[in-house]
């Protein structure tokens, strides 16, 4: 990646660039409001319904975050619900990139019949085999896109859809009620402060 | 959380005693200090009013969908990297859009300047291919504004901490934020390398100060606004003082879109979008431009007209010109135990050893360094450095150690003027309200570039003298792709034919008009500007209210 740290936080990130654009575009569009308004059935904690996705999209891009951030020794992106995010993000902020994601959902789709037989669907396979699509269009605009909007659904505010519970937040053992005391890690409790330095800052 | 005053109503038709456009550093101060000498002040913002409860900790809106920032939808720009080039549209320069202008959303760095910033020509010499000057004030006549800044807002900080540091009259009005693991790594490694370091100074308040609450140490800094109001911004400082003084009338979400003048000569007001695109015109009896060092040119050129046909202020055709950013070179680091970088303040120990160097290194300048955290989660995962694993299990534990283990060096360096480098008028490209999109060209110096590798050389230094495990070094490239530090585009200087204004930025050619922000800069300063644009505002209004009481406006 050849992007300097500063073009990279103006969000013009290669592999995100896509589905960014159509962000800001549809941020644009909607009132500031409509955007930032945490969508009821969000907050009540019942399972959301899908407002975007067809049942059996929803389920392969699922598995897709999934893969992103697999559910191991922590949860991961499926108990995040950043299928949720994403399938808001297409009906909200990113409204003009739902077609751009559909084709290369149905390209990964196609791909996966091809290998693994007529009609097979990418939520349908092992996670190994999963993991080989995947691997297969790394490179693709489709999958930086769906990468893209998996991190950021994993740690956007939980009322976008993803992060319930703020589960990306709390992977990275970052707190949701943010107040924060010295030390904040080892570097700097007194101890080794004096170790470190002969002297306590 | 102290109510937010409302000020007073002006009569548009009326002529005001000011117009200041712009409610950032610069135009906040200059409202603060023009209110207090007992003039009437109106103030238009192009953006919101935020309250507290809509300060989230939102690293989606902060940094993704342009929440608090300017629009690269409803105003594009382009890019080209000279003038030879054809601009394409592409986002380039960036603010913070609302309230306190981009103090709404920033670090909060307040360092001075230093005495060579002023005459780095002089004392230095000249670079091929720049437009090196003196600005024609010093850092001494500057100093009693920087103190009065410091001590109206609530920096934090530790006077004459370190060798070099410059001549103050007043300590710092707080003391320094509690430092943290990449303050303590940064000091380590100076340390070692025999150089001096430190305490950060910050406008971030370490106690409480003028009714308002210390730092609660969120991590949340860097692009995002503060909800306690512990951060030092215009929204939580000048603006409010100006406001309360009952000569203020603050208006957002009011876009201006020209400068009027008259026969004479003389600016009569502006005319601005309000929320609804409803046209309005406001009277004034003088302006002060404040809009920021892209706006602020970009205003001038839009007020292009018959008498005026390069665009107000710029007899000189340097309008626009001279814009420079600050240069930086970046390197990150893991390191062995826990940091835990994005609990508390983002910067917290900085060193101003390579402040000054010798031109035989092969380039004029200098800088400072500190080492920070200063991106959220969701950014610290979509830019982990591309050797690691980008998805999977091993993303997931990559990911953690990162954003717990690592720190970035971050060496603040200035940046030449080229007079090449220029915002400028998209000459196709039209943004929501049907005016011209800003352009902006530019290239880096070979000299400055030069620069950046020699400090990227030392910031590894320190990062091996402070233990990391393994560094990457962020890519140097001809253009920083991204700007946000605003600087130079309407520069002031004693002569007319090559500078914007004066040396009490009032323009040359127009004398009710004043231009008062970061394109007043000269030079760059070593990378922390909003201190300095604030001790400028301080100094003009200082001037400028003499002027209009002696009836010299």
């Amino acid at each position: 990646m050849t992007l300097s740290r500063r073009e990279f936080l103006a969000g013009l990130s290669a592999m995100g660039a896509v589905w960014l654009t159509g962000a800001a575009a549809c941020r644009d569009a909607s009132p500031d409001a409509e955007t930032h308004a945490p969508p009821a059935d969000l907050l009540s904690g019942a399972s959301p319904a899908f407002v975007h996705f067809s049942p059996a999209d929803a389920a392969d891009v699922e598995a897709i975050t999934a893969r992103i951030f697999p559910t191991d020794d922590t949860p991961g992106a499926r108990e995040a619900g950043c299928v949720y995010f994403i399938d808001r993000s297409f009906t909200t902020f990113a409204a003009d990139q739902a077609d751009f994601f559909a084709e290369g959902l149905a390209s990964l789709n196609a791909s996966v019949a091809k290998a693994h037989g007529g009609g097979t669907r990418f939520a349908t396979l092992t996670d190994a085999e999963q993991d080989s699509m995947l691997r297969s269009i790394e490179d693709s605009e489709f999958f930086g896109a769906i990468r893209f909007a998996t991190i950021a659904g994993m740690f956007a505010l939980p009322k976008y859809g993803g992060n319930r519970g703020y589960i990306g937040w709390q992977m990275v053992d970052q707190q949701s009620v943010m107040e924060y005391q010295p030390p904040f890690g080892w570097y700097d409790q007194p101890e080794n402060q004096r170790a470190l330095l002969g002297r306590v800052l | 959380m102290q109510t937010q005053p409302t000020g007073r109503t002006f009569d548009t038709r009326t002529p005001v005693d000011f117009v200041v456009i712009g409610s950032g550093p610069a135009g906040a101060s200059m409202a603060r200090e023009l209110t207090r000498q007992g003039f009437d002040v109106v103030v238009l913002e192009q953006g919101r009013a935020y309250a507290p409860a809509d300060m989230e900790h939102d690293e989606l809106g902060a940094f993704i969908t342009e929440r608090w920032t300017n629009s690269s939808v409803t105003q594009p720009q382009t890019y080209r990297e000279t003038e030879r080039d054809t601009a394409q549209r592409r986002p380039y320069v960036g603010y913070a859009k609302a309230v306190g202008g981009t103090s709404f959303h920033f670090t909060g760095n307040y360092w001075r300047f230093r005495p060579i910033d002023f005459h780095e020509y002089s004392k230095r010499g000249g670079v091929p291919g720049a437009a090196l000057a003196d600005w024609p004030i010093t850092y001494e006549e500057l100093e009693p504004y920087y103190t009065a800044v410091e001590w109206a807002i609530g920096v934090s900080g530790l006077a004459n901490a370190a060798p070099g540091e410059p001549m103050r009259s007043r300590p710092y009005p707080l003391p320094p934020l509690n430092v943290t693991g990449p303050g303590v790594l940064l000091t380590a490694a100076c340390d070692r390398m025999g150089w001096g370091s430190m305490p950060a100074p910050m406008a971030i308040l370490s106690r409480e100060y003028n009714g308002r609450q210390p730092c609660h140490n969120c991590g949340f800094c860097l692009g995002f606004p503060c909800e306690w109001g512990a951060k030092s911004g215009a929204n939580y400082t000048m603006i409010p003082e100006a406001l309360r003084s009952g000569r203020c009338e603050l208006r957002s979400e009011c876009y201006v879109y020209r400068i009027e003048t008259n026969d004479a000569g003389r600016v009569t007001g502006v005319l601005y979008f309000d929320q609804d695109k409803q046209e309005v015109r406001q009277l004034a009896k003088a302006v002060v431009l404040s809009a920021n060092g892209a706006e602020s040119p970009r205003l001038l050129l839009m007020s292009a007209n018959k008498r005026f046909p390069q665009g107000l202020a710029n007899s000189s055709g340097m309008v626009g010109k001279h814009f420079m950013f600050n240069g930086a070179a970046t390197s990150r680091a893991e390191f062995e135990h826990e940091i835990n970088g994005h609990r508390g303040p983002v910067v917290s120990r900085i060193t101003h050893h390579t402040y000054e160097l010798d031109p035989s290194l092969g380039f004029i300048g200098g800088g400072g360094f500190d080492f920070r955290f200063d991106v959220p989660a969701m950014i610290m995962a979509l830019s982990l450095p591309p050797s690691e694993p980008q998805w999977g299990s091993a993303f997931k534990q990559r990911l953690r150690s990162w954003y717990s283990h690592s720190l970035l060096s971050y060496a603040h360096t200035t940046s030449l003027p080229v007079e090449g480098n220029s915002v400028s008028l998209d000459p196709e490209l039209k943004d929501a309200w049907g005016l011209p999109a800003l352009r902006t060209t530019f290239r880096e110096h070979e000299h400055d570039l030069r620069m950046y590798r020699w400090f990227q050389a030392r910031g590894r230094e320190l990062l091996e003298a402070a233990g990391a495990l393994r560094i990457h070094d962020d890519p140097i490239n001809d253009s920083p792709g991204f700007a946000v530090h605003l600087l130079g585009t309407c520069r002031m200087g004693n002569n007319p034919a090559s500078s914007v204004v004066d040396k009490f930025h009032r323009a040359h050619d127009i004398p009710n008009l004043f231009i008062v922000d970061g394109s007043s800069f000269v030079t760059s300063g070593r990378g922390q500007p909003t201190l300095t644009i604030q001790a400028l505002a301080f100094r003009a209004a200082d001037h400028i209210g003499q002027f209009a009481k002696r009836g010299e406006i």
